[in-house]
């Protein structure tokens, strides 16, 4: 490369830099990129993914199929030939229109039924999403000393990037960056991301799970889980494991920060523990399952009397 | 003789896929293969060009007959050519995701999510998978295709330049240039994965910590939603940008070759891209790139433009700042997009097509 080239990949870098320094000392407010996000989504539809009401409701309106054919035209003459076009087959158009909205009613209400039996079953043995919702939104304080030197231990010298799933204020982020490790982020709670922000760190506010969906294929060189791991449903573990072995390259580092299920429950995660679908696993279940994803040299550190770390490598491929 | 016929859902001029088509029955041809296009639907001057593809009754015995099933999306096609008896081969273009439509088109969502759902049946009768770039490749090998080609787009970049800028457009561009101010493009159809929206926060930081009031955004392409078109408009008007947003809808050639004469930069924030066409056309018209790291985007541009990790706002707005205030930079990232394009010049991907049916579908005579 010639003396006077620019180096892209280091300016990017260069330029993501400026940008976490200048939102550490205040010069780019995170409320206003925030703002941006909200204002536009007030013009987008609702949500299908999560909101069954919504949704529902999104369906009824729709529902009714309008039979009156449109005729307006910027051309004249065109506008004559769909207004003879209406009245010949206006009647027809009535009638499929008609059979069409009755269906749809009927599959609406069927699903209002469904939806009410679903509620009443949710009564019964909690209602998953709301509590999903209520977890969400509870920070996961952890104390993150615990397992600082296994983790920046684990990761030293990784190639490629490190992604920190659920970093909130950022303590553990600190000591990787320290460390030369090359990490950034996740953190869904906008107010506890805005924390690690202003302390300089690279942080993305979104949730782990649909960050790890956007990231390409073999993109990351490590990954560390933290706080998601003891707070969501097995199911949705499951799919975290299918979606780090997939976006880990060869040789990438996964390591998985817990608290041991005897310590769940107590002290800060008392009210987590009530209000979560999931529950920290035993760590010989990581031991268990991450083998069947393509993980290798699977191994459990202890860190301190109430966690454990998990670090296993994406074998070759 | 060997036949190898193309079916696609589509056949439309002023489309890089459309184009594809008819470079691929080109150079089948010109191989000695003899090829056809059927398709569902094909539009304006490209009617002659196609067949309704119901009307393929098969070759009989008297050639070795192979079908070149073309997958973007839903289509009645893709069951057709599935009852098929003949050999088939997958040309992927990629299916966007439904999740970026579901909000926004329902019914395109479930069209989306029935042509994943084709293309994995095809699976089983597909003797290769092509693609446009190692990103489709490795979606058509997480479906199971046990042999996939990277073959890219076949587009010739010479006919970019048959059409000479429209001259009415290029003196309004011009005049507001002289004005002052930075011109942002970008081109692609109005759709939630494309995230036309992203460019405009973008935008809006830019003028808001850069004070440049008399910055354009051009935001050219038909739309593929027009609920997303609909929050889009508004979502501009409600930053009272309607002044400097230009969200142009579906342009001719000439218009198109306008907006690129007078961008200052090329800025890019899809979530989802399966080839991402566009970008060779900035590279070819000298326009430096700014773009979000995202699906094939970091592929096909190479280092040929300033990828970037993050699309936040700030990010994008001070990597254009960099880039537009940078004569060097500018230099650098025009030069590497014209190395770039020479990548992807057609002959050497009519040779790669070639490279990837011959030992598949064996001599054309």
């Amino acid at each position: 490369m010639p003396d006077d080239t620019v180096d892209i990949h280091k300016l990017a870098a260069e330029i993501e830099a400026e940008v976490r320094a200048r939102r550490a000392a205040g010069e780019y407010p995170p409320g206003f990129e925030r703002e941006l996000d909200q204002l536009f989504d007030r013009f987008a539809p609702p949500e299908v993914s999560n909101d069954f009401d919504a949704a529902l409701e999104r369906a009824e309106d729709l529902v009714i199929v309008d039979p009156v054919i449109p005729v307006a035209s910027n051309s004249p003459v065109l506008g004559i030939v769909k207004r003879v076009m209406s009245k010949l087959i206006g009647w027809y158009h009535v009638w499929v229109a008609q059979q069409i909205s009755g269906l749809a009613t009927a599959i609406n209400t069927a699903l209002r039924l469904l939806g009410g039996r679903v509620d009443d079953l949710e009564h019964n043995l909690a209602d998953v999403s709301r509590t999903r919702a209520i977890g969400a939104r509870i920070a996961a304080l952890r104390d993150d000393t615990a397992w600082e030197n296994q983790v920046t231990d684990a990761l030293r010298g990784c190639s490629g990037r490190v992604a920190l799933i659920e970093c909130g204020e950022g303590a553990l982020l600190a000591a990787l960056t320290s460390a030369g490790v090359d990490a950034y982020g996740v953190e869904p709670r906008a107010v506890v991301a805005d924390v690690a922000l202003g302390r300089g760190l690279e942080v993305r506010i979104d949730d782990g799970a649909a960050h790890l969906h956007a990231v390409g294929a073999g993109a990351l060189g490590g990954l560390v889980l933290r706080g998601l791991v003891e707070r969501a449903p097995l199911g949705d573990l499951l799919l975290l494991i299918d979606a780090a072995a997939l976006k880990l390259g060869p040789g990438g580092r996964l390591v998985v920060c817990s608290m041991r299920r005897e310590a769940w429950g107590h002290g800060p995660t008392a009210a987590e523990a009530d209000l979560v679908p999931g529950h920290p696993l035993h760590p010989d279940t990581w031991k268990a399952v991450l083998p069947e994803q393509g993980f290798v040299d699977v191994q459990i550190h202890v860190a301190g009397t109430d966690a454990y770390v998990v670090t296993a490598t994406r074998a070759d491929a | 003789m060997t036949a190898v016929h193309q079916f696609v859902p589509t056949l439309a001029p002023r489309d890089a896929v459309g184009r594809h088509y008819l470079a691929i029955q080109e150079t089948l041809r010109a191989a000695g293969y003899t090829s056809d296009i059927y398709s569902y639907e094909a539009k304006d001057e490209y009617k002659r060009l196609a067949r309704p593809y119901a009307s393929f009754a098969g070759s009989g015995h008297r050639e070795a007959t192979w079908l070149l099933y073309h997958s973007s999306v839903g289509s009645p096609v893709a069951d057709f050519v599935a009852e098929r008896d003949e050999p088939l081969i997958v040309d992927y273009h990629n299916i966007t995701p439904a999740p970026f439509f579901a909000r926004w088109e329902p019914a395109l969502a479930g069209n989306l999510m029935k042509g994943r759902r084709q293309l994995a049946t095809l699976e089983l009768r597909a003797q290769l998978g092509i693609a446009d770039s190692a990103f489709n490749a490795q979606e058509l090998t997480e479906l199971g295709y046990e042999r996939t080609s990277v073959v890219p787009i076949l587009l010739d970049i010479a006919e970019l330049d048959a059409t000479p800028p429209d001259p009415k457009t290029l003196d309004r561009l011009t005049d507001a240039k002289a004005r002052g101010g930075v011109d942002w493009l970008f081109v692609g159809r109005l759709a939630p994965n494309k995230a036309q929206h992203d460019i405009v926060k973008a935008f809006a930081a830019y003028r808001e910590i850069y004070d440049d009031p008399d910055a354009r955004l051009h935001l050219v392409g038909a739309s593929s939603s027009h609920q997303y078109e609909s929050a889009l408009t508004a979502f501009v008007d409600a930053l009272d940008l309607g002044g400097t947003v230009d969200i142009t809808g579906g342009v001719s050639a000439a218009d198109l070759s306008a907006y690129f004469e007078t961008a200052d930069v090329y800025v890019v924030a899809s979530d989802h891209e399966g080839f991402c066409v566009p970008l060779l056309e900035a590279m070819h018209h000298r326009v430096p790139i700014v773009a979000y790291a995202a699906a094939a985007v970091p592929e096909t541009l190479g280092d040929a433009g300033l990828l970037l990790d993050s699309k936040d706002a700030y990010t994008i707005a001070t990597a254009v700042q960099r880039v537009v205030t940078d004569p060097r930079l500018q230099d650098q990232l025009i030069e590497a997009g014209a190395v770039r394009l020479r990548e992807f010049d057609i002959a050497k991907s009519r040779r790669k097509l070639l490279d990837a049916l011959e030992p598949v579908v064996g001599p054309a005579s």
